[in-house]
């Protein structure tokens, strides 16, 4: 699907996040469209997660203003249609008591009223999201029994079955295999260019998915956005932000 | 078991102890997954200021443990989540301040006796016809609550950040728990005593844990657990003249000790 460059999911204008008098993020201004396929990456601590969690809400800047769809943050209601896939997704307490379909059935539990139990159309959006995370012979799994590359799969799901219009992941390959991540990668692409499903995914994995994306975004308490990110591993940029040789981490990103 | 249900008495103890059992493992499960189980003993002494100002007073008791016990759960949400203390030094402020109080109200009203201590052990045994009726009212209303916003207050459960972006609201959910828990508790302090209700919460969901199965089916157990601890216990109280909120306790010990060894793999 095309990327539509007249309606900005996200419009952020001048945003600055300072904690305990240390400058996180400092004058940060993007736009993310829909149909989009961004990622993020950075160093540990350049404040990555810090900038998706203000996005979510979940921070509040120092300054500047967040815009989704177009409403301002606070007057912003349809939560529903963002999913959100934390970091810390593949390390949930293998005690918690969930099934695979009990996790995936929170995905509708925003959008449905009081009073009132699953509908049908509940149901088939849920088996549905299953059914694209390839997961649906695990629907009666427990959540704490399942491989790494499972259980992200799972929370993936359980964020498509609230049906958003845009997935923004946090490094969720956290105790991941290899192979599971490159099947993640694939899915991941699957959804942006045939679900037409906006994805904005921190990663370490720049060299694997740079064909895929659209764009680029370095953050490293500051931002420096490029639009094609083939050509930003060799990018002096890059070399800038990190404050080491930009090929160095190209490499190092090839043996794993 | 006839003869113990011949008496009125051990009718209304029974009745009193099965509404507790599910009210107790229903929110427990909750509470539990939402890892406030040490918040159940805090409003449990909580609840004894509520006691011991109606015992002086003159007030119901029951009706008084239960405002106090909503009004500490609130104050406990309030300082969680505004000043980011460490939560459980919190509860543990708040479980012996109350507790204190209890004592002081009680001991300057001249009435520290017997009454104050049925409400620390349990006195399932004189539940009156009128303590079953406010039972009844409030638990029903408690557990309608429960079940209305049980999906809600179980994703805030499994991971809270994530319930929050989704829309929930979130803080109104945790209000919304610890309040039902405040009610039950003070609610269950007649039957089991504030000492031990938080084990009739915290145990059978503990025990349900051990079977790893999906959230519905964890309720049931816990709910099933609960309900045998009461009757047994009880059964024990009887026969053997012991204090039933501690024979409850130690038969729901003795299923969790079961579940323990039933599911170790």
């Amino acid at each position: 699907m095309p990327i539509n460059f007249k309606v900005p999911i996200f419009d952020i204008k001048n945003l600055n996040f300072t904690i305990r008098e240390q400058k996180i993020l400092t004058d940060i201004s993007f736009e993310i469209f829909a149909g989009e396929y961004v990622a993020i990456i950075g160093p540990n601590g350049g404040g990555k997660t810090t900038l998706i969690r203000m996005l979510l809400g979940l921070e509040k800047p120092t300054s500047g203003t967040i815009k989704i769809f177009g409403k301002k943050l606070k007057e912003f209601k349809k939560w529903y249609k963002i999913g959100y896939v934390p970091q810390r997704a593949s390390l949930i307490d293998s005690s918690f008591p969930a099934s695979v379909l009990d996790i995936v059935s929170m995905g509708r539990v925003a959008k449905r009223k009081l009073f009132s139990s699953a509908t049908k159309e509940d149901k088939e959006i849920v088996k549905d999201a299953m059914q694209k995370m390839d997961i649906c012979d695990l629907k009666d799994k427990m959540v704490g029994t399942l491989s790494g590359g499972q259980r992200q799969r799972v929370m993936i799901a359980r964020a498509l079955a609230s049906r958003p219009k845009i997935l923004i992941l946090d490094e969720p390959n956290t105790g991941v295999d290899a192979k599971s991540q490159r099947n993640f990668y694939l899915l991941l692409k699957k959804l942006n260019k045939e679900e037409g499903i906006t994805i904005v995914f921190i990663t370490h994995d720049i060299g694997v998915i740079a064909d895929d994306i659209g764009r680029l975004f370095t953050i490293n308490q500051k931002a420096i956005i490029c639009n094609d990110p083939k050509k930003a591993m060799s990018c002096e940029d890059m070399s800038k932000l990190y404050g080491i040789d930009a090929h160095l981490i190209h490499n190092h990103k090839h043996e794993h | 078991m006839i003869e113990m249900l011949s008496y009125d008495f051990m009718q209304r103890a029974f009745l009193a102890g099965i509404i507790i059992a599910i009210l107790a493992s229903v929110s427990g499960t909750f509470i539990v997954l939402r890892r406030y189980s040490m918040m159940s003993e805090t409003l449990a002494h909580s609840a004894l200021v509520g006691v011991a100002v109606g015992l002086v007073g003159g007030y119901n008791p029951l009706w008084m443990a239960v405002i106090v016990a909503i009004l500490s759960a609130w104050l406990i949400e309030y300082l969680r989540s505004s000043f980011s203390l460490y939560s459980d030094a919190v509860l543990a402020i708040m479980l012996s301040g109350t507790l204190a109080v209890a004592v002081i109200v009680v001991s300057l009203g001249g009435a520290l006796n017997n009454s104050l201590f049925s409400y620390l052990f349990g006195s399932i045994l004189s539940v009156s016809k009128e303590d079953i009726i406010t039972i009844s009212i409030f638990g029903s209303i408690s557990l309608g609550l429960l079940l209305i916003y049980a999906k809600e207050l179980y994703f805030v459960a499994y991971d809270e950040e994530v319930a929050k972006t989704s829309g929930l609201k979130v803080v109104f959910l945790n209000y919304l728990l610890v309040s039902i828990a405040a009610v039950i508790i003070a609610l269950s302090i007649r039957v089991v005593g504030s000492l031990l209700i938080g084990a009739l919460m915290v145990i059978p969901t503990a025990s349900a844990l051990q079977y790893r199965v999906g959230f519905a089916k964890t309720i049931f157990i816990s709910l099933i657990i609960a309900l045998l601890s009461v009757v047994f216990g009880m059964g024990l109280s009887f026969f053997f003249s012991l204090p039933s909120g501690a024979t409850i306790v130690l038969s729901v010990l003795v299923l969790f000790v079961l579940s323990l060894v039933v599911n170790k793999q």
